[in-house]
C-alpha cells in the first residue's frame, strides 16, 4: 500500500508539472496569433458609414483599454496566472464583457455529453465485439462485424455524417437534424426537454459511433488474436478453465490495458470538440466556440478552453495511471 | 456484462441531459412555452454563425450578441430607411423621422422632425429625448458602437421640442443623416427611460429588450441558434404600421445552418426563406420543389446584391502603379469564363464600379451604354474600344441548352439578369499595354521593367463563388504569361486592412442600391483613409487608391444636396469615368444572392416582378416584407 501511495504521489507531481507547462505553452502560442481582437471589433463596427479616421482611432484606444490587451506579453502572462488562481480567465472578446469561463461552461456540457456517450459506447462495443472476434475467429457473425468495421473505418467522418443527415433527415425524415433541443420545450429539469435533448443527440452520436467503432474493433481483435497464442492461454485451456473466464478474465482483461490508455487519450478530444459534428448537425458545443474564438482573436476564450482541456486530459491520464496497477500486475510489481 | 453496458449508456445519456439542462438553467433565459401555429409563423434563415452571447440584446455594444436574429429587423428602429430595391412606396422611408432631414445652407446643422404617436414596446412614448439621449450617450461613452461616428461629427444635439431634434455639426456634411439611414444597419435609437437608469452601459445586457419595432422577443435558444419574436398587440403604434399590418404572428430566425441543412429544412417545411445558397443548391431546390422560387422566376434566380465583387489591387505595391498594367490584366480576362466558373452562368456582370442592382441599371448602366461602347483606350501602340455590350446575351445563349425555358428571351430582361456588358478579352491589346509600360516578353512569360518575371499572389476566400472567381482568374492570367498564385486566405479581411496583400478578390463597393447617391461607399475612397504602407487602416479604401481628382469629387458630394438627384447622378457618372481611366480595381459582377422563398405557408415575397424590397432577410429593411406577406391558407 505504501508503495502504491508513493507511486500515486509521484504521478500527482507529474500532473502538476504537465499542467503548468501545458497551460504556459498554450498561453504563449495563443498570444502569438496574428489576429488582433481590437482590429476585429473595429472592422465590424467601422464597416458602416460615418467613421472618419479620427473616429476609428478613438474607438481603437477605447477598445484596447476595455479589453485589457495593453501591456507586454510577460505582464499579461503574470496577469493570466493571477486571474487563473481565482478561477477567472477574463472577459471573452467575442462576447465582451461575458467571462470566457461562462461561455466554456455553457458549451461544455453539450460536447462532453455527446462525446463522452459516443466514445464510451464506441469503446465498449468495439472492444467487446473486437475481443470476441479475436478469440472466436471462426464465428460468422463476428466476422461480419469485422467486414463492417473495415468497410466503414476508411470513410471520412464528414461523409458518414452527411449520409445520416440525408437518410434520416430527408429521405426518411424521422429525426431532427439541427440543434440541441426543440424550440417548443422548456429547457430544464423536465421530461419533454430531456427527451428532446436525447432525440436531437441520436444522429450526431450515431454518426460518431459508426465511424469510431471500427478503430476499436480492429485494434482489439488484433490484440486478442496475439494473446490467444500465448502459453498461459493454452495452459488455461488445457487445464480446463471455463471458456468465459479465459475470455474475459485472462484474454480481454490483458488486451484492455493499452485500449484503456488509448481511451484516456481519446477523451481528451472532447475538449477540442467535435467541430465537424457540430457544424453538420448545428449542434451546440465547445468546438464551434473554439473556432469562433480563434477566428475572433479571442485569446481569453481560447485559453479557457485550452486550460480546461489540458487539466482534464492530464487528470484523465493520471486516473488511468492509478488504475493500471490494479489491472496489470506487471505495473503493480514495479 | 450487457446490463452493465446499458446502465453505463443510460447514465451517460442522463448525464448529458442533466448537463445540458444545467447549462440552460444557469443561463437563466426565458424559455419557449408553447407550440407555435405554423400557419401564423414565418421561419427565416439568419446567415450568422452561433451567437456567442445569445442573451445580449444591447446592440449599442459590440458584444457577440446577434444582430440578424430579428433584433435589428423586428425590434429596433431609427430615423430613415433606404431600400436597395424600389420600395413599397419609393426608395426612401421616413421611419422615426416624419420627413427628410433639413440642412442649413452650409450643411453644418441638421434638423429632424419626428413621427408622433410612436410607442416603445413597454408603453412609453417615443420622443426627441430618446434621440438626444442616444447621441449624447454615445458621444460620452467611448467604446459604444456609434460613439466614434458621433463624437467626431457632432458638436451638439438638442431637443427643440418633443418632436424636433437639432444637430450642430463640427464640419459641413450633407450626408450626416446616413448614420441614421438603414440599408442593412444604422445607429438605432435607445430607450432613454431605460438606459438613463443604467450605471454601466458597456456591461448592460438589455436582457429584456424594449423596442420600437412591431415585434417583441418571445424566446431564444440559450445555445444561440434560434430566436422567436411575437407581434406586438399595439403594432399599430409603430412606424411599420404606415405600410400595413405585419402578417406573421411569430417570426423565427434560425442561424448557424450549413447549406445542406437549409435545403433539407425548407423541403421539410421548417424554413420559409433561405438567405443564401450555392448556385447548385438553388438550381436543385427550384427544380425539385414546385412551391420554392428565387428572385427571378427562372434562371439565374439570384438577387443582385448592392455589392460588387472585384479584383482589388494594392496600389502601394509598385507592380500595380501604372494604370496600363491594371488595364492589361483586365483585358486578359474572359467574362464568360468568369461567369461560368463562379456562378455557373448565373452572374450579373458589371463593367463599371457600380453594382447592377436596384435602380442603378436605370441611373447608370443603361444610360452609360453609349459612353461605354465608345470608350477608347490608348494602348500605347493603338487605340481600341474594349467594351463588349453583348456579353450578357452571349452567356444567356450559352446556358440556354441546359436551362431551356428558364432563361429569359427578352433582351432587356437578359441585360437585367446577366448584365449589360463587360470587357472583351483582348490579349493583343493587353500585350501592347504591358509593352508600353516597359514590360518585355520572354516566351510566354511577361517580364517587369526591372527584368524580373511578372507575377503576384491573389488572396481568395476559403469557399463560395468568390473563391471560384479568384481561382479561375489566376489560371487565366497564368495562361497569358503572368504568374498568378491564388492563395486561400481565411484571414483575408485583417490582411486587407493591414495592406498585407498584392491583390485580393472581394468587394470594395456597397451602395444604397435603390438610391442613386453613391456617397455610401464613395466617401470611403477618400485618400484621408489611406495609411502608410504596412500600417493598418480603417475598413475603407482597401486598394489604398489615392487620386486628387477623386478627393475633389468626394468633397463636392459631401457638400451637395442629397435630395438633388440629378446632380448626384451626374457626380456618380463622373466617378465612373474617373474609374474607367484609372481602373483602380477590376469590377466583375454583383454579388448575386440565391435567396430561396417557399410559398408553402406564405406568399407575397419580393421578386424581380414585384421588387418592393431587398429579399435578403438579414437586412433590417426586410421588416417591410412582413407587411406584404399573406398566409397561403387564407
Amino acid at each position: 500500500m505504501k508503495a502504491y501511495l508513493w507511486f500515486a504521489a509521484k504521478r500527482a507531481i507529474q500532473l502538476l508539472v504537465v499542467v503548468f507547462f501545458g497551460v504556459s505553452i498554450a498561453f504563449f502560442i495563443t498570444n502569438l496569433s496574428p489576429i488582433d481582437p481590437v482590429q476585429q471589433t473595429l472592422s465590424r463596427i467601422t464597416s458602416r458609414s460615418g467613421f472618419s479616421p479620427e473616429a476609428v482611432e478613438q474607438m481603437r484606444t477605447a477598445l484596447t483599454e476595455l479589453y485589457g490587451v495593453d501591456g507586454s506579453m510577460f505582464e499579461q502572462y503574470l496577469n493570466f496566472w493571477r486571474r487563473l488562481s481565482t478561477g477567472d480567465l477574463g472577459p471573452s472578446l467575442i462576447a465582451f464583457p461575458t467571462p470566457a469561463m461562462t461561455l466554456v461552461m455553457r458549451a461544455l456540457p453539450w460536447t462532453v455529453g455527446l462525446l463522452a456517450f459516443s466514445i464510451m459506447m464506441t469503446w465498449l462495443l468495439g472492444n467487446m465485439l473486437g475481443g470476441l472476434a479475436g478469440y472466436f475467429q471462426n464465428n460468422r457473425l463476428l466476422k461480419a462485424f469485422g467486414v463492417v468495421a473495415m468497410g466503414v473505418q476508411p470513410i471520412p467522418y464528414y461523409i458518414v455524417a452527411f449520409l445520416m443527415l440525408i437518410l434520416f433527415g430527408f429521405i426518411w425524415p424521422i429525426l431532427p437534424i439541427s440543434g440541441g433541443f426543440a424550440m417548443n420545450v422548456r429547457p430544464g429539469w423536465n421530461m419533454p426537454f430531456i427527451l428532446s435533448v436525447l432525440q436531437h443527440a441520436i444522429l450526431p452520436s450515431m454518426s460518431l459511433i459508426l465511424v469510431g467503432f471500427g478503430t476499436w474493433f480492429l485494434g482489439m481483435r488484433s490484440l486478442v488474436s496475439n494473446i490467444v497464442t500465448e502459453d498461459y492461454v493454452t495452459y488455461a485451456e488445457l487445464a480446463g478453465v471455463k471458456r468465459n473466464r479465459i475470455v474475459f478474465a485472462y484474454v480481454m482483461r490483458n488486451a484492455a490495458v493499452p485500449q484503456l490508455t488509448a481511451l484516456a487519450m481519446t477523451l481528451g478530444a472532447i475538449f477540442s470538440g467535435t467541430i465537424i459534428t457540430e457544424q453538420v448537425f448545428n449542434y451546440p458545443g465547445i468546438g464551434t466556440l473554439l473556432v469562433d474564438a480563434v477566428n475572433g482573436g479571442d485569446n481569453a476564450t481560447v485559453l479557457a478552453v485550452s486550460t480546461v482541456a489540458i487539466f482534464s486530459v492530464a487528470v484523465a491520464i493520471f486516473i488511468v495511471d492509478l488504475i493500471h496497477p490494479i489491472l496489470d500486475p506487471r505495473v503493480k510489481a514495479e | 456484462m450487457k446490463w452493465k453496458t446499458l446502465l453505463a449508456s443510460a447514465l451517460l445519456m442522463s448525464g448529458m441531459s442533466t448537463g445540458a439542462a444545467f447549462a440552460q438553467e444557469e443561463g437563466g433565459e426565458a424559455p419557449p412555452i408553447q407550440d407555435l401555429p405554423r400557419e401564423e409563423t414565418l421561419i427565416l434563415q439568419n446567415p450568422e454563425g452561433v451567437i456567442n452571447n445569445p442573451g445580449w440584446f444591447n446592440i449599442w455594444v459590440s458584444a457577440g450578441g446577434g444582430t440578424s436574429t430579428g433584433l435589428h429587423q423586428l425590434m429596433m428602429d431609427t430615423l430613415w430607411y433606404i431600400d436597395p430595391n424600389e420600395g413599397i412606396d419609393g426608395v426612401n422611408y421616413n421611419s422615426l423621422a416624419s420627413a427628410p432631414p433639413e440642412y442649413n445652407d452650409d450643411f453644418t446643422e441638421m434638423t429632424v422632425s419626428l413621427s408622433e404617436g410612436i410607442y416603445w414596446s413597454d408603453g412609453e412614448e417615443f420622443t426627441a429625448d430618446d434621440v438626444v439621449f442616444t447621441v449624447q450617450t454615445q458621444m460620452d461613452t467611448p467604446g459604444l458602437v456609434w460613439s466614434g461616428a458621433f463624437s467626431t461629427q457632432v458638436e451638439s444635439v438638442e431637443a427643440v421640442d418633443d418632436y424636433t431634434v437639432k444637430f450642430t455639426l463640427q464640419a459641413p456634411n450633407s450626408r450626416f443623416h446616413s448614420v441614421f439611414s438603414v440599408r442593412w444597419n444604422a445607429a438605432w435609437i435607445m430607450p432613454e427611460h431605460i438606459f438613463s437608469e443604467v450605471d454601466d452601459i458597456m456591461s448592460y445586457d438589455f436582457a429584456e429588450p424594449v423596442g420600437l419595432g412591431p415585434y417583441t422577443l418571445h424566446s431564444y435558444d440559450p445555445n444561440g441558434t434560434w430566436y422567436i419574436w411575437q407581434k406586438r398587440d399595439d403594432w399599430d403604434r409603430t412606424t411599420v404600421a404606415e405600410y400595413g399590418e405585419p402578417a406573421p404572428q411569430y417570426v423565427i430566425y434560425r442561424n448557424n445552418m450549413p447549406i445542406d441543412n437549409r435545403l433539407i429544412e425548407m423541403r421539410n417545411g421548417n424554413l420559409d426563406m433561405i438567405h443564401d445558397l450555392s448556385p447548385e443548391g438553388m438550381f436543385s431546390i427550384v427544380e425539385q420543389e414546385d412551391d420554392v422560387r428565387g428572385w427571378f422566376p427562372g434562371f439565374p434566380y439570384a438577387h443582385p446584391d448592392p455589392t460588387l465583387p472585384m479584383f482589388i489591387f494594392n496600389h502601394q505595391n509598385e507592380k500595380f502603379e501604372d494604370a496600363k498594367v491594371r488595364w492589361a490584366l483586365a483585358l486578359m480576362l474572359e467574362a464568360r469564363t468568369l461567369s461560368m466558373a463562379s456562378y455557373r452562368g448565373a452572374a450579373t456582370l458589371s463593367a463599371i464600379s457600380i453594382p447592377p442592382t436596384g435602380t442603378h441599371p436605370d441611373d447608370y448602366h443603361g444610360p452609360m451604354q453609349d459612353e461605354l461602347i465608345n470608350f477608347e483606350l490608348d494602348t500605347g501602340e493603338s487605340t481600341i474600344k474594349p467594351y463588349n455590350p453583348d456579353v450578357g446575351l452571349e452567356i444567356a445563349e450559352f446556358v440556354r441548352p441546359q436551362f431551356g425555358d428558364e432563361v429569359p428571351t427578352d433582351e432587356e430582361e437578359i441585360r437585367r439578369a446577366f448584365g449589360y456588358g463587360w470587357w472583351g478579352q483582348d490579349i493583343e491589346a493587353a500585350g501592347e499595354l504591358l509593352r508600353s509600360a516597359g514590360f518585355t516578353q520572354e516566351g510566354n512569360q511577361w517580364m517587369m521593367p526591372n527584368g524580373e518575371p511578372f507575377g503576384f499572389t491573389v488572396l481568395i476566400p476559403s469557399e463560395g463563388v468568390i473563391n471560384r472567381l479568384g481561382t479561375i482568374a489566376a489560371q487565366t492570367w497564368t495562361q497569358n504569361g503572368v504568374q498568378v498564385t491564388a492563395e486561400v486566405a481565411p484571414d483575408i479581411w485583417p490582411r486587407t486592412e493591414a495592406g498585407d496583400f498584392e491583390m485580393e478578390v472581394g468587394w470594395a463597393v456597397e451602395t444604397w442600391g435603390g438610391h442613386p447617391d453613391l456617397s455610401f461607399f464613395l466617401d470611403s475612397y477618400h485618400s484621408q483613409y489611406v495609411s502608410e504602407p504596412g500600417e493598418i487602416q480603417p475598413a475603407r479604401n482597401w486598394m489604398r487608391w489615392t487620386n486628387p481628382e477623386l478627393d475633389a469629387l468626394i468633397e463636392e458630394v459631401r457638400q451637395s444636396d442629397f435630395s438633388d438627384l440629378e446632380r448626384n447622378v451626374e457626380l456618380g457618372r463622373e466617378f465612373v469615368r474617373l474609374h474607367l481611366q484609372d481602373m483602380p480595381n477590376i469590377p466583375v459582377m454583383s454579388y448575386n444572392v440565391f435567396v430561396a422563398m417557399s410559398e408553402r405557408y406564405w406568399t407575397g415575397y419580393p421578386t424581380a416582378e414585384n421588387p418592393y424590397a431587398n429579399p435578403v432577410n438579414n437586412w433590417a429593411n426586410s421588416r417591410y416584407i412582413l407587411t406584404q406577406l399573406e398566409p397561403v391558407s387564407q
